[in-house]
């Protein structure tokens, strides 16, 4: 029999062992909620019943912890994120090349990398925010539950990032809170929180994203303005009638037979950047789940 | 021998598997206001009298997948007493959804009932 929720928790975690990350994630959270809302609604109604018993009635009506691992397996097995689906891939290297026009990852990884440059700023000053003020308002006495509440921000962040990762890249990531626990008082809180090495995954996950913000964003517009500008050469030399090129107030101009090759250049060089772009986004979720997920 | 109740409740298992999203939007759809989860799971409980169709813990992937596909929307609201809660709601394409597996749903059934009676 079971003794209390803390114990179903860990009885479901086991049970669902080999399940994504993200899946057991989201079952702890639905149990943990659930079992303690009717907990304290069968209490209040029965106060008579003791607390074991009480719970032994709303386990049979919950399900045993097989069977609602068994339910999430199932039903998560019918459901794949968006943008995972997979394609099928018989066609020719140029046509797979160039398919990449048609594959909503790669745009998405493309979208995904001009909003890392935003939020991997705002993660790093917050992240260096919160530590510095953290570490030194702890000589004074609001010095903790000024910790606690950047800890508990840095948690409610990286749930927000998963679901940016997840919409965006296809990775599935927790669409739950983690689980924590309600009756603890906030020291104990703190100390949970401050132990817990995914709390300090999600802070150095925010400092990279800075690093990897600023060189997304960096590749993103350099080879952008190039891809245009090549393309956009025959027209300029054609239309406006300047020189591409200037050097030391020298106009230069391009041959007529080299504007194919420029346009083709830039057009294979944003299809190349965006096939890059695919695969970089499916990178970064890996380290975004290595980092944001507990296992 | 054939080990009827667990082949029963596989059979129940099989069935339910659809049958929970109908039977989700449908509530989320005649209620006015946002639900969650516990609320939703007493509700069923009123109408399934004795007969318990469902575990409550299954209900809580399907409100995921059902969320996934935009069928439904969530929100986190704190309580009053306890943790925070998750509110399910209908959005529009649900409601259209809706009545389409409703539909389905319909004609499934008569079909079931015809073959069951074989008239």
């Amino acid at each position: 029999m079971i003794k209390s929720i803390e114990e179903y928790l860990e009885l479901l975690k086991t049970e669902l062992q080999g399940s994504d990350a993200a899946t057991v994630q989201d079952a702890l959270s639905d149990a943990e909620d659930h079992l303690r809302a009717a907990l304290v609604n069968l209490r209040e109604k029965q106060p008579e019943v003791s607390e074991e018993a009480a719970l032994d009635q709303i386990i049979e009506q919950y399900g045993s912890p097989s069977e609602t691992a068994s339910a999430y397996v199932e039903v998560e097995r019918r459901t794949i994120p968006q943008l995972s689906r997979a394609h099928i891939n018989n066609e020719s290297v140029l046509s797979r090349f160039f398919g990449v026009y048609t594959d909503a990852r790669a745009w998405g990884a493309l979208l995904y990398m001009l909003i890392a440059f935003v939020t991997g700023v705002f993660y790093f000053s917050w992240a260096v925010t919160g530590l510095a003020t953290s570490i030194s308002f702890a000589l004074f006495i609001f010095g903790l539950p000024f910790a606690l509440l950047f800890f508990i921000s840095v948690r409610g962040l990286a749930l927000l990032e998963g679901r940016l990762v997840e919409g965006l890249l296809g990775v599935r990531m927790p669409r739950r809170p983690l689980f924590t626990q309600q009756n603890l008082k906030w020291l104990d809180r703190l100390k949970e929180l401050a132990m817990d090495r995914h709390t300090w995954f999600s802070i150095l996950y925010m400092f990279i994203q800075f690093v990897l913000g600023t060189i997304y964003f960096v590749l993103f517009v350099t080879v952008l303005s190039f891809s245009l500008s090549f393309i956009a050469i025959p027209f300029i030399q054609e239309i406006l009638g300047y020189g591409a090129v200037m050097n030391n107030n020298i106009r230069y101009y391009f041959p007529t037979w080299s504007y194919p090759l420029l346009v083709f250049g830039g057009i294979f060089l944003w299809t190349a950047f965006m096939n890059l772009a695919r695969g970089i986004g499916q990178l970064h979720g890996r380290m975004a789940k290595a980092l944001l997920v507990t296992d | 021998m054939v080990d009827s109740p667990a082949l029963t409740r596989k059979f129940q298992k099989e069935l339910n598997a659809g049958i929970a999203s109908l039977v989700l939007l449908s509530v989320l759809d005649k209620t006015k206001k946002p639900m969650y989860g516990y609320q939703i799971a007493k509700l069923l409980e009123d109408y399934s009298g004795d007969a318990s169709f469902m575990k409550q813990g299954a209900l809580y992937p399907v409100l995921h997948s059902l969320e996934n596909s935009a069928l439904l929307e969530s929100k986190v609201e704190p309580s009053v007493s306890g943790p925070p809660r998750r509110y399910y709601a209908i959005t529009s394409e649900g409601r259209e959804t809706l009545v389409v597996w409703q539909g389905v749903w319909k004609q499934m059934k008569s079909f079931v009932d015809k073959a069951i009676k074989g008239a």
